[in-house]
């Protein structure tokens, strides 16, 4: 079945009245679940598992999969709303986002993301439908040295990423690759700086570093800087809730270059959601032509991570449509789920089954139709959230992230280690160290380090290895570019001085 | 507190103090807490989603199965929960081998199934099967050993954790054999298929039903099964010890196990259920599909079962030169 006519079998069963209805209960789901920090799309569909089982295969998995891209819609809007990042993939939301808000334009950071996922989001299942066998090819190709080599150029973009000072911004990182390796090792099975507490042989768990650096920590630096009243500006009139023309225009390379290193990325079942919108982030910035503007609230730093975010999407279900590999939660629970109807996703998927493989990328044009207009009119909604003085909105982020920790984690223990998060998110802040290097370090460590040891281990212990293999090579070169590019410039810069005092 | 939730906390007492007079029996009071090792969608996870989801389906039980993920150090986090919950009759949890071989190696594993909690069931007995990419030169076991041993340490396989069952088949072989390769961890089961398929890794131990998709799309070969018998469906495939080698009874156990001190009756509860849970067609259906087997054990049976077997993995480990700390 070539693609058009799969297509059109798929729209014929997505248009269908009660997959139409699927659909739409998958993605309203999504977006409740995204907007709640803590409860995460893989849950709920593990949740929702049972009751499906005497589905129809192809609406089953409509309305699964509408949950698994309907909440990453959701996902920005407590990032930008109140620094509360629900999930690694809107860490670089916050960035923008929530300045963007500090200045008054919430609702247009909002409504950014909701069209950079809409564009992205359909970018991804366009590129799904076309192409989905080859680019299973590509995404075996990779191997560990290349993921290594991904993740350092994902963490060089930390330079990018670490505001004034590059000592600071190393420093953060650092640290946050040492939080990475605390709990049990993947290769030997030992414990690593647990001291002593069994709760921690897991490893800490993103919510709980996040939500500590970034929004408790807000939280103090409002409390102490004596905020009153009202914390930010939200203007009257909706339609000075939505994103203008000029914003919209600024965000133009964003919405491609989302879409595009978002499904890129997505496809490796070693990469996924959160180094791609790292990655779209440190891109957007690296060709912008105020990259100094990053960080105090542009649309595009907003676009360009939350497209990513989407398009990783579409890309994701490449590796488990076609070969039966999942890169993630949700994507597993998803995979189990069609073997529990008797779907087998692997390499005969599309011929076997071309139902349930053309009816899902069918009904995933329609969901992201559906979404962004169920997510558009939310926004000047929730930016009245703003409007709320800080005696009660204080409150209600602490509740919010308290209650999201527990619901990620279900332990008391994360709640105490939630405050002492908190309590260095601030200590960083008052010494201008700089918050995300840490929080990036601390989401790709993992599996940096895995990527690392398992090159080494696979070459017998020789680092050429990095460099003998052409993709690895150019993002390693890539990444000491862009790490050495501050200190040219400043070579360059400090020349001319010389030559201009000379002459 | 309310005039209702006063009454009910009442209620709650006695039902509490009928619960521990009319000890005979026992009746769940609320959801039954399933807690499994891995997060929502590892192959743990799966199983018990699916039992918990023919109880369900059939009316098994007169309250809710839900599944409760306690991720993390293996299965470590998980046997901890278990091991906190000493005499709650609420909570059970899914074991496999690597609950048994966590303690043994792991300094921070202190909680081992069989002494420090209650064992009721075993339900399942899984075979695997060992696969190469299918325009591979080794078509045999014998091949790729004889690869190992001309090229020591540069033939590769994927895998789980050192604890894994992958890794004392592979510590077993080596040891009968003197080949030498080299063991990669990945941290889920599409990584470790990735790196097979992508051709970055030789070879990887995989179960029967994924095996057979990626056999069919013409992508892996089957070298050799790890299992007794020749596997249903699978049977031009020889068993490691129709290849000469040692290993095909390290399958993989799964089974169900209770709080410490549980009473008595609420084992007994857990046993009949499981038991007829086992017995349904939808079970018989999960076991075909997936190449499983064994006889549904009860407490006693279970327990024995496990004793071996741990004393069995632990020579094992020892042997391949692993630290054992129990």
């Amino acid at each position: 079945m070539d693609v058009l006519s799969g297509l059109a079998h798929g729209f014929s069963v997505a248009l269908q009245l009660n997959n139409l209805g699927w659909c739409f209960l998958g993605c309203f789901l999504g977006t409740v679940v995204g907007i709640l920090p803590g409860l995460g799309p893989a849950a709920t569909i593990a949740m929702l598992i049972p009751l499906t089982l005497k589905m129809d295969p192809a609406s089953g998995i409509i309305m699964l999969a509408g949950i698994y891209y309907g909440a990453k819609y959701g996902g920005s809007t407590t990032s930008i709303l109140l620094n509360i990042p629900g999930e690694s993939s809107s860490v670089a939301t916050c960035i923008d986002g929530y300045q963007m808000a500090r200045k008054g334009r919430a609702g247009a950071a909002l409504g950014i993301a909701a069209i950079a996922s809409f564009i992205a989001g359909t970018f991804g299942v366009v590129a799904l439908s076309l192409m989905a066998p080859p680019v299973a090819a590509f995404a075996l190709s990779f191997n560990s040295q290349e993921y290594f080599a991904l993740m350092v150029l994902g963490l060089a973009l930390v330079v990018l990423l670490s505001g004034e000072s590059l000592l600071k911004g190393l420093l953060a990182l650092l640290v946050g690759l040492w939080l990475a390796s605390i709990g049990t090792d993947l290769f030997s099975a030992q414990a690593r700086f647990i001291f002593g507490q069994s709760e921690l042989l897991g490893g800490l768990d993103f919510t709980v570093v996040a939500i500590g650096v970034f929004a408790i920590a807000e939280v103090m630096a409002s409390i102490e800087d004596g905020e009153e009243s009202q914390i930010l500006p939200v203007p009257k009139g909706i339609l000075n809730l939505l994103p203008n023309w000029q914003e919209l225009k600024a965000c133009r390379f964003a919405f491609f270059n989302g879409s595009v290193v978002g499904f890129i990325l997505g496809v490796l079942p070693g990469a996924g959601a959160t180094i791609a919108s790292f990655v779209s982030y440190g891109l957007e910035k690296a060709v912008s032509r105020h990259p100094e503007k990053f960080g105090t609230g542009v649309p595009e730093g907003v676009a360009a991570p939350e497209g990513a975010n989407n398009a990783d999407t579409g890309g994701a279900l490449v590796p488990l449509l076609t070969l039966g590999i999942p890169n993630g939660a949700s994507t597993a629970i998803m995979l189990s789920a069609l073997v529990l109807w008797g779907v087998r996703p692997g390499p005969m998927m599309i011929q076997e089954s071309p139902t349930v493989f053309w009816g899902l990328v069918a009904s995933m044009y329609i969901g992201n139709a559906m979404l962004i207009i169920l997510n558009l009119p939310l926004v000047p909604l929730f930016a009245q959230i703003l409007r709320l003085p800080v005696h009660m909105l204080f409150p209600l982020i602490f509740g919010v992230s308290m209650v999201g920790v527990y619901a990620a984690t279900g332990n008391v223990f994360n709640l105490g280690l939630l405050s002492l998060f908190g309590l260095l998110g601030f200590v960083m802040r008052k010494l201008k160290f700089p918050a995300t290097p840490l929080l990036l370090g601390f989401v790709l460590g993992d599996s940096m380090e895995q990527a690392l040891r398992q090159s080494l281990m696979m070459s017998q212990g020789d680092p050429l290895t990095f460099v003998e293999r052409p993709m690895s090579a150019i993002m390693l070169a890539l990444a000491v570019i862009i790490l050495i590019s501050p200190l040219l410039g400043r070579l360059n810069r400090a020349r001319l001085r010389a030559i201009t005092e000379n002459g | 507190m309310s005039k209702r939730t006063l009454l009910a906390a009442m209620f709650a007492a006695i039902g509490a103090f009928a619960a521990t007079t009319a000890q005979a029996e026992f009746k769940p009071s609320g959801p039954i807490d399933f807690v499994v090792h891995g997060g929502p969608g590892s192959g743990n996870d799966v199983t018990a989603r699916t039992l918990a989801t023919i109880i369900e389906a059939e009316k098994l039980a007169p309250v809710r199965v839900q599944v409760v993920n306690k991720p993390g150090g293996g299965s470590t986090s998980a046997a901890n929960y278990i091991y906190s919950k000493k005499g709650d009759n609420q909570v059970i949890g899914l074991y496999t081998n690597i609950w048994l071989t966590d303690p043994l190696v792991q300094e921070a594993a202190t909680h081992r199934l069989v002494t420090d909690m209650t064992p009721i069931a075993r339900l399942t007995m899984e075979p695997a099967l060992i696969v190469v990419r299918a325009d591979s030169p080794i078509k045999s076991m014998q091949d790729f050993i004889k690869m190992a041993k001309e090229k020591p340490g540069q033939m590769k396989e994927s895998g789980g954790s050192i604890t894994s069952r992958e890794n004392v088949v592979r510590q077993i072989i080596q040891k009968a054999t003197g080949a030498h390769w080299a063991f990669i961890s990945f941290p889920s089961g599409g990584r470790r298929l990735a790196a097979l398929l992508g051709g970055h890794v030789d070879m990887m131990i995989l179960e029967p039903s994924e095996a057979s998709e990626q056999v069919r799309g013409g992508k892996l070969r089957i070298i050799a099964s790890v299992s007794e018998k020749r596997l249903p469906g699978f049977g031009d495939v020889p068993t490691l010890k129709d290849s000469g080698l040692p290993g095909d009874d390290v399958v993989q156990a799964r089974g169900v196990v209770g709080t410490p001190g549980m009473s008595a009756d609420a084992v007994a509860y857990y046993t009949d259920l499981l038991r007829r849970t086992t017995q349904t067609k939808e079970w018989k259906k999960y076991l075909d599909e997936n190449s499983f087997g064994g006889d549904f054990l009860g407490p006693k049976e279970t327990k024995e079962f496990l004793t071996t077997y741990e004393g069995k993995i632990r020579n094992t480990l020892k042997e391949a030169g692993l630290k054992v700390v129990r």
